[in-house]
């Protein structure tokens, strides 16, 4: 009744604030003002950290994302009672965004993180359609970020940094392989079989595929291959007879691609009817052959076809904020979804593993300046291996990235009665000897 | 001799455009729809037969029997509920709404069947292929393909000119008012046709399945081609939408040959060639009656 009787009698002030309200809306969205109410809000948040994850969940890429949600679900378990820094107890909220797998969708959603939820820090994975346009956005924003699963080349010169030049980047970090891990997986891995090294190779005309061409056919042919390249085909074309008539007419018995993945499976069926397939001893994927699935749709001639890896469960190392080890994350994963492990979990629990270093080591998670800091010489292990940032050198080849290892390995028919029929076996270690060799690789067919 | 591979590769990829196309071709023809969900129907159709597949481990060929009677249900189901109405808005409404069902459609496979990329198993003539010369394999896969093309497109047009289904619908296509005076219930008519054309989706769809790998936002480029070879045809024309197949994957093929980079724009200069070509015969087409009449 009282309420009533209050709200009947607008009186002067009352108007004046409302307006105000109003014109504080117009102003938010138009360009950006801060304006009483978001300093409040950060007031209030100020013992709750705040971490956004965006990565894709839905769209051409979304095989990446499929086991992000349970990876979330890991971190907010091992975050549920908050975490203790400097001396101050803080509350951690993990807000996820699914960037759709466009490039676009990801910049919006990064910013909606950084402007309406008052992130702290952004983790961010899996190609470069999505890592780069989130890291553009913090860098723009001045909110710290982690990218991982994202070639180091494409992040750090694809956004503007000049080779030799100083490091143009103050907010944004990455742990992530680059041309020169694949160079080291493939040519140690190619020099198991007896072949007589003459490479075909499959890169469309897109940004992996002119990244691959650019710069891993120089070092594999520095390492003594003799790359057959046909040329950029678009992605998505239905027929690859000149291709397969380039490959076999220069008996190319190494075969390596970088298409997206449906069309390897167009074009490896067809280089099967064509005979190309036969002759081939070494079949390599690269951005497809990931995942079981990816296989499986090549039928029979799926087991054999080699890859690389940047996590599999057999990585000897832990999670340091979760204390699961590599093998558990994958069983666990199975336990919990009846899917088989991929490589994206280890990956992606990395990045929890560095925000819950990071902002440790920062000492007060609020401050953004002090957690860009904390990057400095910032060493934390995770399940993709030890990242440890400042130490220059082949493993830091510039200042905001840590390189991680690809390990090459084959997908081969698991024994019989086990839940899923293929698996993948690790031929190799250069890239981290500390990974155990699982098997021998087998010629693909030849 | 490299050539003469390309150019004969080119006929059977000719062949699985013309396939796609077929459906795409009929409602057009009889119903001016452009079907822009025409390639996430075939993607539906490619599903439905990995769903049997998976579950009974019946052959892929089998498969069409329970898919085609339900693309034909489904089909019948769409023009009643969605295609019917938007047609009475305009020209331009199925165009929107065949364009907001491929986005549904995307989206409901990835939520039932996860973004993975799946493809059907083609048997044993899979990787089998007649080799007929040093250079030139003709893939068994691709010449059933074509043959599948040849036999829907021929049996829609024995339908057409030879059936009361086929006089109706053509009587329809013409002038839908004078064919409902004259007895014919058009909307029945138009109801049975978008029924074939989906059914004819779903059997490209399967092919399509064999053929490649897909996942849900597969289809785009395809579905391009397939209209291209529409277009080339003649718009709406069958035994022109098996010819324009065949010029669209013929010149991809010869793009291809010289450069991998030119298959797709060996295929879009054909197509704008046919197009600027045909448009500049009607334009001396009406210069020729002007200067008749004057």
């Amino acid at each position: 009744m009282s309420d009533e009787h209050g709200s009947g009698k607008v009186t002067r002030r009352d108007l004046l604030k409302r307006a105000g309200v109003g014109a504080a809306g117009l102003a938010v969205s138009g360009s950006f003002v801060e304006p009483a109410w978001a300093r409040a809000k950060a007031w209030d948040a100020s013992n709750t950290i705040k971490i956004g994850f965006v990565s894709p969940l839905t769209g051409p890429v979304a095989g990446f994302g499929e086991g992000d949600p349970y990876i979330i679900s890991l971190a907010r378990h091992a975050w549920r009672h908050g975490t203790t820094i400097g001396g101050k107890h803080y509350k951690v909220e993990v807000v996820t965004k699914d960037s759709q797998s466009d490039p676009a969708k990801a910049a919006q959603v990064a910013n909606e993180l950084i402007h309406s939820t008052g992130v702290d820090l952004m983790l961010t994975t899996s190609t470069p359609e999505v890592v780069n346009p989130v890291a553009d956005a913090c860098e723009a924003a001045g909110v710290p970020c982690v990218g991982t699963v994202d070639p180091w080349e494409s992040f750090y010169f694809g956004r503007g940094a000049k080779p030799g030049g100083p490091n143009p980047f103050r907010y944004s970090f990455l742990f992530s392989f680059g041309t020169a891990q694949f160079a080291e997986a493939y040519t140690h891995l190619w020099k198991e079989i007896k072949t007589n090294k003459h490479v075909g190779v499959m890169y469309p005309n897109d940004t992996d595929g002119n990244a691959f061409r650019d710069n891993l056919i120089p070092l594999l042919e520095k390492a003594g291959f003799k790359v057959f390249d046909p040329g950029g085909y678009q992605d998505g074309q239905t027929d690859y007879t000149s291709l397969i008539s380039y490959w076999k007419k220069n008996k190319c018995e190494i075969f390596h691609c970088a298409p997206i993945p449906p069309d390897f499976t167009t074009c490896w069926k067809q280089a099967a009817q064509q005979g190309y397939a036969q002759m081939c001893k070494i079949a390599q994927l690269a951005k497809t052959g990931l995942f079981p699935s990816q296989i499986a749709a090549s039928g029979k001639l799926g087991p054999l076809l080699a890859s690389g890896a940047y996590w599999t469960p057999s990585f000897p190392y832990k999670s340091s904020l979760t204390g699961i080890s590599s093998k558990h994350i994958g069983s666990g994963y199975t336990k919990k979804t009846g899917r088989q492990w991929n490589q994206q979990l280890g990956a992606s629990l990395s990045l929890f593993d560095v925000a819950q270093a990071v902002l440790h080591k920062s000492g007060n998670p609020k401050d953004k300046n002090k957690v860009v800091a904390a990057f400095r010489h910032l060493n934390v292990m995770t399940p993709s291996g030890r990242l440890h940032w400042g130490t220059g050198g082949k493993h830091n080849p510039v200042p905001p990235v840590v390189t991680t290892p690809i390990i090459g390995g084959q997908w081969v028919h698991t024994k019989k009665g086990s839940k899923f029929p293929l698996d993948f076996v690790l031929c190799e270690h250069s890239g981290d000897p500390n990974v155990p060799i699982q098997a021998k690789l087998k010629p693909y067919r030849g | 001799m490299t050539w003469f591979a390309a150019v004969v590769h080119g006929i059977l990829l000719g062949g699985f455009y013309a396939l796609l196309a077929s459906g795409l071709a009929l409602l057009f023809g009889v119903m001016r729809i452009i079907n822009l969900a025409h390639g996430s129907l075939a993607l539906v159709g490619a599903y439905m037969s990995f769903l049997l597949v998976e579950h009974t481990g019946m052959s892929t060929y089998l498969t069409l029997l329970p898919v085609l009677p339900g693309a034909l249900i489904v089909g019948y189901l769409l023009q009643r509920t969605m295609l019917e109405r938007s047609l009475r808005a305009g020209q331009l409404v199925p165009l929107l709404t065949t364009f907001g069902l491929l986005i549904v459609i995307a989206n409901l496979l990835q939520k039932f069947f996860s973004p993975d990329v799946h493809s059907l198993d083609e048997g044993a003539i899979g990787t089998a292929a007649w080799q007929a010369t040093s250079s030139l394999a003709i893939p068994w896969f691709d010449v059933l393909t074509l043959g599948i093309a040849v036999a829907v497109l021929g049996g829609l047009h024995l339908v057409l000119r030879h059936t009361q289904l086929g006089r109706e619908l053509r009587a329809t296509a013409s002038d839908a008012d004078t064919a409902e005076l004259l007895g014919v219930n058009s909307r029945a008519v138009y109801a049975r046709a978008a029924a074939i054309a989906v059914a004819t989706a779903a059997l490209a769809g399967v092919f399509y399945g064999m053929r490649t790998g897909f996942d849900p936002n597969q289809g785009g480029a395809e579905l391009l081609y397939a209209f291209e070879a529409v277009v080339i045809g003649g718009l709406g024309s069958l035994w022109g939408t098996l010819g324009g197949g065949i010029v669209l994957g013929v010149s991809q093929e010869i793009g291809a040959q010289i450069n991998p980079e030119y298959f797709a724009l060996g295929g879009h200069v054909v197509f704008l060639a046919v197009l600027v070509g045909r448009s500049m015969a009607q334009a001396s087409r009406i210069r020729y009656a002007l200067r008749r009449l004057a």
